[in-house]
C-alpha cells in the first residue's frame, strides 16, 4: 500500500528511509507537467513571491511532519475511521479563520485575491 | 501508480473546465469562511443582476460629490478602448462546488477503506504515529496544534502540496517551486527530529 494518508508511509519518506512516495510524487508531478504542456496553451506565471511565503512554507512543513495532514489528508483519515483526524481539521480550520485576522491587521500579505 | 495518474487527470480537467490551479487549502478557506463567502455571491450576485443601476448610483454618487459639469459625458470613456482593456471574466467557483470536492474526498477515501477491507473505527492515529509523535493523552492537542500550523501556513504560503507542489511546481511557477522546497525540506528536518531525537 502506498499513500500521503499512511503516517509511516509519510514518515518514512520525510525522513527518507524509503523514496517510493517521493518518487511517485515526483513521478505525478512529470506526467501533470507533459499534460499540461500538451493540452493547454496558457504558461501563467503564478502569484506573485512576497514575504510570507517562505515563512508561511517553513509553518505548513512543521504542521504536516507532525499531524501529517496536507490538508487533504485528514479528510482520508477521517474516511479510514480515524476519529482523531476531527481534531487536525478543528486545527485547521482554526488556523485558516486566525491567518484571516492576523493578515489583515498586521502582515497585509498579498494572498492572492482570485485563487480559486 | 493508479492513485499518481488519477490526480493527475483531476488537476488537468479542473484546470480545463475552471481554469484555475486546482488546490484542496484553497478549498478549506472557502469552506471555514463559508460565512463571508455568502455575503460575497450575494452581493456579486446583486450587481450583475442590475448593472445598470449600479453604473447609475455610482455615477450619482460621483457627481453629487464632483459636480455634475460635464453632464456625465466626460466621465465615459471611449468605448472601443474600454472594450479591449477589459480583463475576461473571473470565473470563480461558488463555495458549494469546493464544499463538494472536500466531501467527496471524505467519500472516495471511505469507500477506498471500505474495498480493499482497511475501513476501522479507531481512537488513535494508529502504531506508527504513537511510536513516532506521541501516545496517550497528548494525541489530541497535538493534533490540534499540528492542524493550526497546517492552516496559517498554508494560507501564508498561498497553496499545500497539491496547489504548490503539483500544480504549481509541474508548471514551474517560481512561487511555487520555493514554497514546495521550503514547506518540504522542513517536513523532512521535523520528521527526522521527531524520528531520532524525541
Amino acid at each position: 500500500m502506498i499513500g500521503f494518508g499512511d503516517f509511516a508511509e509519510l514518515n518514512a519518506m520525510f525522513t527518507l528511509q524509503d523514496l517510493r512516495m517521493l518518487f511517485t510524487f515526483m513521478g505525478a508531478v512529470a506526467v501533470a507537467g507533459a499534460l499540461f504542456y500538451t493540452f493547454t496553451k496558457d504558461r501563467p506565471k503564478g502569484p506573485p513571491i512576497h514575504r510570507g511565503i517562505v515563512p508561511g512554507a517553513v509553518l505548513f512543513g512543521t504542521g504536516w511532519a507532525i499531524s501529517g495532514g496536507c490538508p487533504s489528508i485528514p479528510i482520508v483519515q477521517l474516511g479510514t475511521g480515524y476519529l482523531p483526524a476531527l481534531m487536525t481539521m478543528a486545527g485547521i480550520a482554526t488556523g485558516m479563520r486566525a491567518y484571516r485576522k492576523l493578515n489583515a491587521r498586521y502582515f497585509h500579505f498579498d494572498t492572492g485575491a482570485c485563487s480559486i | 501508480m493508479g492513485r499518481c495518474i488519477g490526480t493527475r487527470f483531476d488537476h488537468l480537467f479542473y484546470h480545463l473546465l475552471v481554469g484555475r490551479r486546482f488546490g484542496v487549502s484553497s478549498a478549506w478557506e472557502r469552506v471555514v469562511h463559508w460565512k463571508v463567502e455568502r455575503e460575497t455571491e450575494r452581493s456579486d450576485q446583486t450587481l450583475t443582476a442590475a448593472p445598470d443601476d449600479f453604473q447609475a448610483a455610482l455615477m450619482a454618487a460621483t457627481q453629487s460629490q464632483f459636480g455634475a459639469s460635464g453632464g456625465g459625458v466626460a466621465v465615459s470613456s471611449p468605448p472601443d478602448q474600454a472594450v479591449e482593456s477589459t480583463p475576461p471574466p473571473q470565473t470563480r467557483l461558488p463555495m458549494t462546488a469546493n464544499a463538494i470536492l472536500l466531501v467527496t474526498i471524505l467519500l472516495g477515501a471511505f469507500g477506498a477503506a471500505l474495498i480493499n477491507g482497511r475501513f476501522k473505527i479507531a481512537g488513535d492515529m494508529g502504531p506508527a504515529f504513537a511510536d513516532i509523535v506521541v501516545d496517550g493523552p497528548l494525541l489530541w492537542p497535538t493534533l490540534f496544534v499540528g492542524g493550526v500550523l497546517v492552516g496559517i501556513g498554508t494560507r501564508m504560503a498561498g497553496g499545500c502540496s497539491s496547489g504548490h507542489g503539483m500544480s504549481g511546481c509541474s508548471r514551474l511557477q517560481p512561487v511555487s517551486l520555493v514554497a514546495t522546497s521550503v514547506f518540504f525540506g522542513t517536513a523532512v528536518a521535523v520528521s527526522s527530529l521527531l524520528l531520532w531525537v524525541i
